[in-house]
């Protein structure tokens, strides 16, 4: 009995992921088609780089709530310089870095000033947003090259870039997290920091850095998905970051810090994203799509806590 | 000596926490109008005692009777439903809220649904006035003393009614005059007719308020007897005087006097904390660091270990000099097992595997990230040799017992191959047969050239383990025993500050008869 509760709090998320893959192929005709999954992987694209790190944050204890001011603006940054330059391998690097940046303030504001990370997060979203506007003058900005759009629309054996590029940070995610020291010393600082700082780990570091790479990545995010649909427009608009938290946490990472891994994400994010694409195939109202997916996330992050409170 | 009946009766109670036996079939007798005394080693059961009375505890077994008849408390809101209410070592208020808020919380009083500001006001200006216990009524608790903190935690309690108050080391953060204070204070509770138990290491303060004392050890009562028929000497003697059996191993043999110093720490201070710590540990040599809780011993631990900075001071380890970082501390070959092991020492969601070679990652290295093979090998290795009873390296630590939680970090220490080894309150909740093994750990840590620093308050740990033994007060070494003077006694007179000898510790080994 524990044994089967161990195995379903373990693997849960996959074990759904796949009855709900399995029971879409079977009520759809269309789900199976290739061209449905070239499509839904090619719509996860940007969300699939995003959240794979700021996993890592998130288990290193950090709440980044930035990741979406982050994925507005650094494409901004990169279609100015590509441009100007007509540079697109540049104007990728520079739409990274500026996530890179952004990242890095968060983790030293979070571990020196000793701010809230959801508070300082949220703080350095709103001047990054404005960043945007001043960087596009308020404007749609549109690649000028082929260059650009080609970064994520090349196809790959049937694949976009844009999904090989998400296949990629995934690995590198993941590998990061489960096989270098760092990743070691991630989940430490996350599960018990001053164990952790006792144990000679630079928990500071390795949260400012946890929290660099989940910007950087939503850089890259934002370069992706511009390069996708061949321009970037300015705003304010927080949505991305609650679907990358939302994918995070359904997958089963604590919110509080110290467990989690990017594989769940994963199954988070294709759980989501199978969910979406089952209501259009049934064509449920997407009104209701909203109320549903809300359910699933409450349920999701319940049964963790629930979970937690149990004696293990 | 006792006036009729008792208002509450403790009647063959016991309590487990996990593996540890908290209290064995204790039964006390509490009256109204006395004060009780309930003096202990760390570890003795009269805190948990105390909280059985509160309802903080449920007893496993046993009845608690009040005012002749048995009761249950559910919970410490019961307990005060009946009167019973404690002052609790860690205060329990909200600073944040003025001095009038604190006292009357929940039991304001009402005018419908609106709280009534000047009405209780004046309920706490009554109580004030009542017990002489004058503070500031319009400041917030956050910006008071904490001595003043402590009045208005006892004025809350008074301001219920109370039959029982519970001062759980009331005087432990106070300076001494305020001490005096408090201890008027309690003498007038009891004259109202309260019943009041007095949990406190300081045994001349116990001597000098209550009526009856009950020396409690191990989780039982040794005996209960009036305040009158004790001295300090026999409560000491009460307090630590057991068999010693085998719990221990043979110490190591004491290392020879030309023996290559390990370790020097020269001048070591931390403002606020503690000054003027010198000391130096001999390759395989055990020194003991005793002393009462918040004497300053675990400071001066993780000063020596890097993770604190010390303000002045030096720390040498075979003659290099450290520069204050774990880091450092850690590749010179220091190891520390923090005093808190869920805490300060162990990642509870992490599995033993990680647990253990958390520190030592560096080492498992390969082109591909942490070659998992060696890692466990190593791992499964260190936790034979501690002695750790898990399933496997992939259990998560946090469903280990106490015990085996705490091999898992001798194991991680022994994995460092230290110099110098620093354990920080190793046996504290820890069973008995934990206890032996972790000891052995130790003694071999030594016999295999290793200095070790061993931080306890349990005497009978530095006496049986330690080559020598340091004592701290007030954040400063203020004794040294070694050889026929290392004795429980010595150790305890010189850790409380004993205005009753009123001479110096080092001259206190003639005080047992």
């Amino acid at each position: 009995m524990t044994r089967f509760v161990h195995v379903l709090r373990r693997y849960g998320i996959a074990i759904v992921t796949v009855a709900l893959f399995a029971f879409l192929a079977a009520t759809t005709d269309s789900f199976l088609s290739q061209a449905n999954f070239r499509n839904v992987l090619d719509q996860q694209s940007a969300l699939l780089i995003a959240a794979s790190f700021a996993t890592i944050a998130m288990i290193a204890g950090g709440f980044d709530l930035s990741v979406a001011s982050v994925f507005v603006v650094a494409p901004l940054f990169a279609l100015q310089v590509e441009n100007a330059t007509g540079n697109a391998p540049l104007a990728v690097l520079v739409g990274v870095a500026v996530g890179l940046g952004v990242g890095m303030a968060n983790g030293l504001i979070v571990t020196r000033l000793k701010v809230n990370s959801f508070i300082a997060t949220l703080a350095t979203s709103f001047m990054v947003f404005g960043a945007g506007f001043l960087i596009s003058d308020r404007s749609v900005l549109r690649a000028s090259t082929d260059a650009y759009p080609a970064i994520a629309r090349t196809r790959f054996w049937n694949l976009t870039t844009a999904t090989w590029i998400a296949f990629g940070v995934v690995a590198v995610a993941w590998v990061l997290l489960s096989r270098t020291r760092f990743g070691r010393h991630v989940y430490a600082t996350g599960g018990n920091a001053e164990a952790a700082r006792l144990a000679g780990i630079p928990v500071a570091r390795v949260k400012t850095i946890a929290f660099g790479l989940a910007g950087a990545a939503a850089g890259l995010a934002g370069v992706v998905s511009s390069s996708r649909s061949l321009s970037a427009l300015p705003s304010d608009d927080f949505s991305f970051v609650f679907g990358v938290i939302a994918a995070v946490v359904v997958g089963g990472t604590s919110i509080s810090g110290g467990e989690g891994a990017v594989w769940r994400t994963v199954a988070g994010a294709f759980f989501i994203a199978l969910m979406v694409n089952g209501f259009n195939l049934h064509q449920v109202d997407p009104i209701w799509q909203r109320v549903i997916q809300g359910g699933v996330i409450l349920g999701a992050v319940a049964i963790d806590s629930w979970s937690q409170r149990r004696p293990q | 000596m006792t006036g009729g009946r008792a208002l509450v009766s403790v009647r063959n109670v016991s309590k487990r926490f996990g593996a540890t036996r908290a209290l064995s079939d204790v039964s006390v007798d509490f009256h109204a109008g006395r004060v009780h005394g309930l003096v202990g080693e760390n570890g003795a059961g009269k805190s948990t005692l105390g909280r059985v009375l509160l309802g903080i505890h449920a007893p496993d077994q046993g009845r608690l009777i009040l005012d002749g008849s048995p009761i249950k408390l559910s919970g410490p809101d019961e307990a005060a439903s009946h009167g019973c209410v404690g002052v609790a070592q860690e205060l329990s208020l909200l600073p944040a809220l003025g001095v009038v808020d604190n006292i009357v919380l929940g039991t304001e009083e009402c005018i419908g649904p609106l709280v009534s500001d000047r009405g209780n006001r004046q309920r706490v200006e009554t109580l004030v006035a009542q017990h002489g216990l004058h503070i500031p009524l319009d400041k917030k608790v956050g910006s008071l003393s904490v001595a003043d903190q402590q009045k208005v935690e006892i004025l809350r309690a008074l301001g219920r009614q109370s039959r029982l108050v519970v001062f759980d080391e009331p005087t432990a953060r106070l300076a001494s005059h305020e001490a005096v204070e408090l201890c008027r204070t309690v003498r007038e509770l009891a004259d109202r007719g309260v019943a009041v138990v007095y949990v406190s290491h300081f045994l001349n303060e116990v001597l000098s308020v209550a009526d009856t004392v009950t020396v409690m050890r191990d989780g039982r009562v040794v005996r209960t007897a009036p305040a009158a028929d004790e001295t300090y000497e026999s409560l000491v003697e009460g307090m630590t005087g057991r068999s010693i059996g085998d719990a221990y191993p043979p110490k190591p043999p004491t290392p020879p006097q030309d023996a290559p110093v390990v370790v020097r720490v020269n001048g070591l201070g931390r403002i606020g904390e503690f000054s003027d710590v010198s000391f130096s540990i001999k390759k395989g040599e055990i020194l003991g660091l005793g002393g009462l809780v918040g004497a300053g011993r675990s400071e001066v631990a993780h000063a020596v270990y890097g993770a604190t900075r010390a303000s002045t001071g030096t720390v040498e380890i075979s003659g290099s000099r450290l520069s204050g970082t774990v880091e450092d501390g850690l590749s010179k070959g220091i190891s520390l097992i923090p005093e808190s092991r869920r805490d300060q020492g162990l990642v509870v969601g992490l599995s033993v595997r990680d647990n253990t070679t958390l520190p030592h990652l560096r080492r498992f290295m390969g082109r591909f990230g942490i070659r998992v093979k060696q890692e466990e090998a190593a791992a499964g290795q260190a936790i034979q040799e501690a002695g750790v009873r898990a399933e496997g390296l992939s259990e998560p630590v946090g469903t280990l017992s106490g015990g085996n939680q705490q091999k898992v970090l001798f194991a991680r220490a022994m994995l460092g191959q230290p110099r110098l080894f620093i354990a920080d309150e190793p046996t504290r909740g820890v069973d008995v047969g934990s206890k032996r093994a972790i000891y052995d750990v130790i003694g071999q840590l030594a016999q295999s050239g290793c200095a070790v620093l061993l931080v306890s308050s349990e005497l009978e740990d530095l006496v049986e383990m330690s080559h020598r033994v340091l004592v701290m007060r007030s954040g400063q070494i203020v004794a040294e025993f070694a050889g026929e003077e290392l004795t429980e006694a010595n150790i305890l007179n010189a850790a409380f500050d004993t205005e009753h000898h009123g001479n110096s510790p080092s001259a206190s080994g003639s005080q047992q008869d």
